[in-house]
């Protein structure tokens, strides 16, 4: 009676050892036991402006090495400062005292990182020490709005007028968003309030003093630069003798496009029905089906 | 002790009082676990039942999955020049869900069922009511000792399953497609995460299911008509009460854990 059970024993210890060994096989091989894994570490303070998609536990690397992770990240009192705390592994001690701190991004949409830039100081810093160099997070909107020519364009201007403009839809348009002629940045929008009366979005277009003689049927429109840049308002001057003046408002306005209108007329061949579908939760193909 | 089958007027009333005295039989088993020690050796067996002769099913059935998600996963990134990716994305779909899901179902048609005729068949024959007049407690004899064999076995079983179908995938990809080796390593490694993926997708996931799994196939054991055709239907009840529950477990515990 002994000889089956111990038979069983020896039959169920295998299985047992079988499944740690795979468990352990999990655990080891195909994922990253160095995330979880915290050797003795220690704490330097970083005080970065914009912290973009950072999160805690993400990595910091010194040239793409991982040396740590981001312990906390808190808002510092008082400040519009982002107070980040980064635990670095204690075998990479002698991190110079003027590096620069950075957030990168891993590739185009990949998670973000703090990377540590070495100085050329003798000192270290010390646990505990703060990093005084460091540089925000770069948002993808305002490198694209460089990339199109639209940033910076406020700083140089020596006087401004204000001109409002109404628009049933505004898209993405965020207070900043540059105002162009012909292409070029002649203003910024100076901010976007919905308007409690028409029940449509009051836009302050802040224009440049040497631009007084766009004409008062000009028409404003809202376009994207590019596909997934960002919104800009563009002025398509028209053929009134007389100029716009500040305070004066545009008349003829052209809303943002949405992508998602835009995708759904495609989808549709332009059937007015794809709104009324969308609210229902319809696929909105099928108008198109029936037709 | 005597588990009879609960009843009801109705389909409705019917449902519910299976879900109540499944409830109330997951009760009797806990409390039953201190008195269960004294039968470990019964528990061991029942260890090597459900789990070591589940062995060979939930392996081969691992590798087969792996090889088609693989295959599939392929053909689909390739489109977007995204091969490279395939590796981490067989690694994630079987940790937080093939895994434990696909191991818990076969784990229901292969031991869930053998469970509930067996002790079906005990209740027909009057082997339970036997226990009873010899002073053995049969929910610690029979019952507790399956209910831990499955609990201990599910999350071993499913780990079995995950490594199986990362050899399968890695077979398939590394050996027939010809993604690079350490490419898929390195981003397997890359995304899987111990905690989320390992702990709370594989053992946390396929502990509630070996749980579920076992207790459905006991409870409905017990609670036999004691017929050959009860038997019957008590088996194909195992097989339909376990899935259901395993998936809507599942969801449910994967709107909690992600």
């Amino acid at each position: 009676m002994s000889q089956p059970r111990s038979s069983y024993a020896i039959g169920t210890g295998l299985f047992i050892v079988l499944g740690f060994a795979a468990l352990a096989y999990l655990a080891t091989q195909t994922s990253s036991v160095a995330n979880v894994h915290q050797g003795a570490s220690y704490i330097i303070d970083t005080h970065f402006a914009n912290i973009g998609q950072l999160k805690e536990r993400a990595p910091v690397k010194i040239a793409g090495v991982r040396v740590g992770q981001v312990r906390s990240i808190t808002l510092e009192p008082g400040q519009e400062v982002a107070d980040v705390k980064l635990a670095i592994e204690k075998s990479y001690d002698r991190i110079p005292l003027d590096s620069v701190a950075t957030i990168y991004t891993s590739g185009l949409l990949g998670d973000q990182y703090v990377g540590i830039q070495y100085g050329s100081s003798k000192k270290v810093v010390a646990p505990g020490g703060t990093l005084a160099l460091t540089k925000p997070a770069q948002q993808l909107e305002e490198m694209l709005g460089k990339f199109f020519g639209a940033g910076g364009v406020a700083d140089n201007l020596g006087g401004t007028y204000a001109v409002t403009a109404n628009f049933t839809n505004i898209g993405a348009l965020t207070v900043g968003a540059p105002v162009k002629m012909a292409g070029v940045p002649i203003g910024s929008v100076q901010s976007v309030v919905a308007d409690p009366v028409k029940l449509d979005a009051k836009v302050t277009l802040a224009i440049d003093k040497r631009y007084n003689q766009i004409p008062d049927d000009s028409a404003a429109a809202i376009f994207t630069s590019g596909l997934i840049g960002t919104q800009y308002v563009a002025i398509q001057p028209g053929g009134s003798p007389t100029a716009l003046k500040n305070g004066d408002e545009m008349i003829l306005t052209q809303s943002a496009m949405q992508l998602e209108d835009l995708i759904g007329k495609f989808l549709v061949n332009g059937s007015p029905s794809d709104k009324k579908d969308a609210g229902n939760g319809k696929p909105s193909a099928s108008p198109a089906g029936k037709q | 002790m005597n588990q009879r089958r609960p009843q009801g007027r109705n389909v409705v009333t019917q449902s519910l009082a299976q879900i109540g005295g499944c409830g109330l039989f997951l009760l009797t088993l806990l409390a039953a676990i201190p008195r269960s020690f004294r039968y470990l050796r019964e528990t061991i067996r029942q260890l090597w039942f459900v789990g070591a002769m589940s062995l060979t099913i939930i392996m081969v059935c691992g590798l087969f999955v792996g090889m088609v998600l693989m295959l599939q996963l392929y053909h689909v990134l390739s489109i977007f020049g995204g091969t490279s990716a395939s590796g981490m994305v067989v690694a994630l779909s079987v940790y937080r869900e093939l895994g434990p899901v696909v191991t818990a179902l076969l784990f229901a048609g292969r031991a869930g069922t053998s469970i509930t005729a067996e002790i079906g068949l005990m209740r027909a024959t009057d082997q339970i009511d036997a226990m009873e007049m010899m002073a053995v407690d049969p929910i610690a004899y029979v019952a507790t000792p399956r209910f831990l064999a499955g609990v201990i076995a599910m999350p071993l079983l499913c780990c079995v399953f995950c490594a199986m179908a990362i050899f399968g995938g890695h077979l398939v990809g590394v050996t027939w497609l010809g993604i690079d080796n350490g490419t898929f390593w390195s981003n397997m490694t890359a995304v899987v995460d111990v905690h989320t993926d390992i702990v709370n997708g594989v053992l946390f996931k396929s502990l509630a299911f070996g749980a579920v799994v076992t207790l459905i196939a006991v409870y409905q054991g017990f609670t036999t008509p004691p017929t050959s055709e009860g038997v019957a239907y008590a088996t194909t009840r195992t097989v339909v009460a376990s899935s259901i529950a395993i998936l809507a477990l599942d969801f449910v515990l994967t709107a909690f854990l992600m």
